[in-house]
């Protein structure tokens, strides 16, 4: 999971130490230009959006799919785009709401091991007391693995969309954790951090004012790659049997071609989910890659 | 004179490191006053900044800490005491001023945002008050044109403009201390003097005990009154600034007045004390001057000289005080 985080994320932080201007809106709007200003960025972003949509009036326009159809496991066509399933569902339909589901437990895990992920990382980078503690829990949940655990867990409090979020959102947030404290601990490390000391600023000031606001940038890439690995978290999870059995996700699309033995046949039913959840990870993931990048003043021809 | 505002006593700083344990401050005592400075002088690494730093609170623990002595401040002991009173005391009671103003402000906040937080938190000014107050500082630290470069960010000020800046935030609280730590190394020689003359002024003003960290013996015998000599994290001459420019009690003060430019004299060439200061780590046996010393004599080598009075208002370090303060040696 790791594999997928920007291999230059390091000085990521004193980079944005050393860019002054960032926090204020002209520099903002600036580096969203630079973002743009490569294919890569430009078309991350638009996926993301189509993505964001879809999720948010697909279900308006979209039929939730249910019940019996009499058109079985057709191809896909003109009236069922992404083919229909072994009840007759329609495919297209399925991916559309399915696109709700993976989004808000992608969103909501994410914003759950950003939150949690940040506020340790702060915590280990300011205070050398706390960092042992920190240190250790995050290099211990790092170290374990991951699959069965949530499916432990999940299995244990029973599965819902709120279950899922939760387990993935409490087993995330090491990464984001590790990410933060290591930047963190340049930014304590400078000057400015002893002159608001020597002006008497407490530690939570100088952790909310001095030393977040210097890895925002890196929060932001953390939140995209955070909720790439939900995505898949939460695809895998569906695909074992273990998301909500009461609403679609793309997971339990692949998960009913299994069961109802049409894997091998119809490969719609498999390719279109599967499909999003590539595209939707890797838009993420390029999106996150690209906006660390061009924070980077070293890269700045990139 | 009356009672130091200030006052430091037997202070022992060690750093933890993987070579051992560095002494990096060893039983030094301080005292400031109010209205005058004190001069802290010595070679790089002599632990003048350690020194600041343990009486600012901001050494880091681990890896260092304070192995003996108080820092008494109206009463109170800053070694000991709470957070709390700590930073109480920090920038209110004792300010500092550092040497490099760009990386001492934070790059992400205007000038004018850094000092109008401190108002708001510390003085609990309202937005419009502490934004007033700020432009009114920056314009008696004189930046031209404060009211419109209050909203300006450090990196867009000059190395001098940043230091007035820095001096400004020191002093918004008036404090009773301000301890300048190298405060003009990093500028141009005429940025310099009007940036210890803005300090000067300043100390006037508000009645400040000042504590001037520098090499500058030329600004030493300007601005100080009181002059403390380190050398390998000891105190090895105290004395008045006149006194001790006119004859040093301590072998070292004596090569660093020899090694100063002199324009009054005719013997251009310069001069300095041979060798190199100790390693942190070992420091020689007996007087850590000994090596360096050309009048050491055998007693140096195997005993570490006491600081004792050698006249009214001085001291020294040295096994040959009374020969050296006489110029018998
Ligand atoms: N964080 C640290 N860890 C280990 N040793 C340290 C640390 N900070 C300072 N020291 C050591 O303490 C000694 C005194 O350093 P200090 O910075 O006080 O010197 P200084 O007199 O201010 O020198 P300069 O004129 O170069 O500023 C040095 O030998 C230095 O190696
Ligand atoms: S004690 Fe000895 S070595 Fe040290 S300064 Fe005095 S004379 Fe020189
Ligand atoms: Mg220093």
């Amino acid at each position: 999971m790791s594999a997928m985080m920007p291999p230059d994320t390091g000085p990521a932080g004193a980079v944005a130490v050393d860019e002054p201007a960032a926090s204020t809106p002209p520099s903002a709007m600036k580096s969203l230009r630079r973002f743009l200003a490569k294919p890569s960025g430009a078309l991350s972003i638009s996926m993301l959006l189509v993505f964001l949509v879809t999720g948010l009036l697909g279900p308006l326009l979209v039929d939730r799919p249910g019940g019996l159809g009499s058109e079985i496991l057709r191809s896909p066509s003109v009236a069922h785009w992404f083919g229909t399933d072994d009840l007759g569902q329609d495919v297209f339909a399925q991916v559309v709401w399915g696109t709700r589901v993976s989004l808000t437990v992608a969103v909501a895990a994410s914003a759950i091991a950003i939150v949690i992920g940040t506020a340790l990382g702060l915590l280990g980078a300011y205070s050398r007391r706390a960092d042992a503690w920190v240190t250790t829990v995050t290099d211990l949940m790092l170290s374990l693995p991951l699959l069965p655990l949530m499916i432990m867990v999940t299995a244990l409090v029973g599965p819902s969309v709120t279950t899922l979020t939760f387990v993935i959102g409490l087993f995330s947030w090491p990464e984001v954790t590790r990410l933060i404290r290591s930047n963190g601990l340049v930014v304590v490390s400078m000057p400015y951090i002893d002159g608001a000391r020597a002006l008497g600023a407490t530690g939570w000031r100088i952790v909310t004012r001095e030393v977040l606001p210097a890895v925002v940038p890196l929060i932001v890439v953390s939140v995209l790659l955070t909720a790439a690995r939900a995505v898949i978290s939460e695809a895998g999870l569906s695909f074992l049997g273990l998301g909500d059995p009461d609403s679609w996700s793309w997971g339990r699309i692949i998960l009913n071609a299994q069961r109802s033995g049409v894997i091998s046949t119809a490969w719609w039913q498999t390719l279109f989910p599967s499909l999003a959840i590539l595209l939707l990870v890797l838009s993420a993931t390029v999106a996150g890659v690209r906006f660390n990048d061009s924070r980077d003043p070293r890269l700045k021809d990139r | 004179m009356n009672a130091p505002i200030l006052r430091v006593d037997d202070l022992s700083v060690e750093f933890a490191t993987r070579e051992g344990a560095v002494r990096a401050v060893r039983n030094v005592g301080l005292e400031v006053f109010a209205g005058r400075t004190l001069a802290l002088l010595g070679e790089s690494g002599s632990g003048k900044s350690v020194t600041a730093q343990a009486i600012m609170g901001l050494l880091d623990t681990p890896p260092a800490s304070i192995t003996s002595g108080s820092i008494m401040f109206e009463g109170t002991d800053l070694v000991t005491a709470v957070e709390r009173v700590r930073r109480q005391v920090n920038g209110e009671g004792v300010a500092m001023v550092f040497q490099d103003a760009l990386s001492a402000l934070n790059p992400v906040y205007t000038v004018g945002h850094q000092i109008s937080e401190l108002l708001r938190v510390r003085r609990k000014m309202s937005r419009s008050a502490a934004r007033a107050r700020a432009v009114e500082l920056m314009e008696r630290v004189r930046i031209p044109a404060a009211a419109r470069r209050v909203d300006d960010y450090p990196h867009q000020f000059s190395g001098g403009m940043r230091q007035r800046i820095m001096i400004a935030l020191a002093v918004a609280l008036n404090p009773r201390v301000l301890i300048a730590d190298e405060p003009t190394t990093a500028l141009d020689v005429t940025v310099q003097a009007q940036i210890m003359e803005l300090l000067t002024e300043l100390q006037r003003e508000n009645g400040m005990g000042m504590v001037l960290i520098t090499h500058d013996l030329g600004v030493v015998a300007e601005v100080a009154d009181d002059v403390t000599v380190m050398y390998a994290g000891r105190i090895v001459e105290r004395g008045s600034v006149e006194e001790l420019f006119e004859h040093a009690a301590h072998p070292y003060t004596r090569g660093l007045l020899r090694s100063m430019p002199r324009t009054d004299r005719e013997d251009d060439e310069l001069w300095a004390i041979p060798g190199a200061p100790p390693s942190p780590v070992l420091t020689p046996k007996g007087c850590a001057f000994h090596p360096r010393c050309d009048i050491a004599i055998d007693l140096c080598r195997s005993e570490q000289p006491g600081l004792e009075v050698i006249a009214a208002g001085r001291t020294s370090a040295c096994h040959l005080r009374a020969e050296v303060f006489d110029g018998r040696a």
